[in-house]
């Protein structure tokens, strides 16, 4: 019964013991709260977009020169191959 | 390289350049605003990511039964992928959040599972990078653990308490959401299948350049 009565009163407890929403009394302009407060979304939104962008840039550059290298060493061990005659 | 690539290739390009008009006109969303268009990155390429590890994990198990290194070969180039839209996932994430929740990261179960899974890729390109003979088949076996972790990260929102949306969230998005997602999503594995071929390819070369050295060397 007391169990019962716990578990019961358990969330009019917690209920009661949240901050009733304050009425609001004045309205703030944006640029007069503190700089911590005050985050536009625009530079979050450009830095998200624009690494992506780099990421996969930087990624697909990167493969291409590691590819460009190993066409590089494989035309010429080929044609080291053709002189010494053995392909 | 194959005939379908360079077609698919400006296929992506175009899509790419039209993926951010949509994105533009996709309506603000009512609590986060402009800040929840990351959504279209973010999302697309935390599918790609989860998708490149299990494509890792399928060829390595390929890799350890049947012993072909073409998937070995696979494998390694997903693993990479994994890392790099890991790391896509990893960033735009933390960015989306710190004007979403206010903080820049939280050690919920969504993010620290999404960051183990990154940091199982970076453990496998490192031992396959300096761990020298017998590291595919020990990279293998990580990989396998990668892929374990996918299903978990998926559904981990739906069973712990985190402040991450959950999974019913794309399901139920307006078509003025739903479509320039989705066309996002179809770019990015679009672009997931040609960075695919390409570093499977580079593989490859590299097979090719190991077998000329064993000629040289005879």
């Amino acid at each position: 019964m007391v169990c019962v009565c716990v578990a019961l009163a358990g969330p009019a407890l917690v209920w009661a013991q949240q901050p009733a929403p304050q009425q609001q009394d004045e309205f703030v302009p944006i640029d007069e709260l503190p700089a911590q407060d005050q985050l536009p979304a625009a530079p979050l939104l450009v830095a998200a977009y624009s690494f992506v962008a780099l990421a996969l840039f930087a990624y697909v550059v990167s493969v291409a020169r590691r590819m460009a290298t190993v066409q590089r060493e494989l035309e010429r061990l080929e044609s080291d191959l053709k002189r010494s005659g053995r392909t | 390289m194959q005939k379908w690539f360079t077609p698919a290739a400006v296929v992506c390009g175009l899509m790419l350049a039209v993926a951010p008009l949509l994105i533009a006109q996709a309506p603000y969303e009512s609590t986060m605003g402009l800040v929840q268009k990351i959504f279209y990155v973010h999302l697309p390429s935390a599918w790609v990511f989860l998708l490149s590890a299990i494509v890792c994990g399928v060829a390595s198990i390929r890799y350890l039964s049947g012993g072909n290194p073409r998937h070995d070969r696979t494998a390694w180039a997903a693993a990479e992928l994994v890392v790099l839209f890991g790391a896509i996932t990893l960033i735009t994430g933390p960015l989306w959040a710190r004007k979403a929740w206010g903080v820049w990261w939280l050690w919920d179960v969504r993010l620290t599972s999404s960051l183990m899974g990154w940091m199982v890729a970076i453990a496998y390109m490192l031992l396959r990078k300096y761990g020298g003979p017998g590291s595919d088949k020990l990279g293998a076996g990580l990989a396998l653990f990668g892929m374990a972790n996918v299903p978990f990260i998926y559904i981990s929102v739906n069973y712990w308490r985190t402040i991450h949306p959950t999974t019913n969230v794309v399901p139920t998005l307006p078509t003025s959401f739903g479509l320039p997602l989705w066309f996002s999503a179809v770019t990015f594995l679009l672009m997931f299948v040609l960075l695919l071929r390409l570093r499977v390819g580079l593989e490859e070369q590299r097979a090719r350049l190991d077998a000329l050295y064993l000629v040289t060397d005879e």
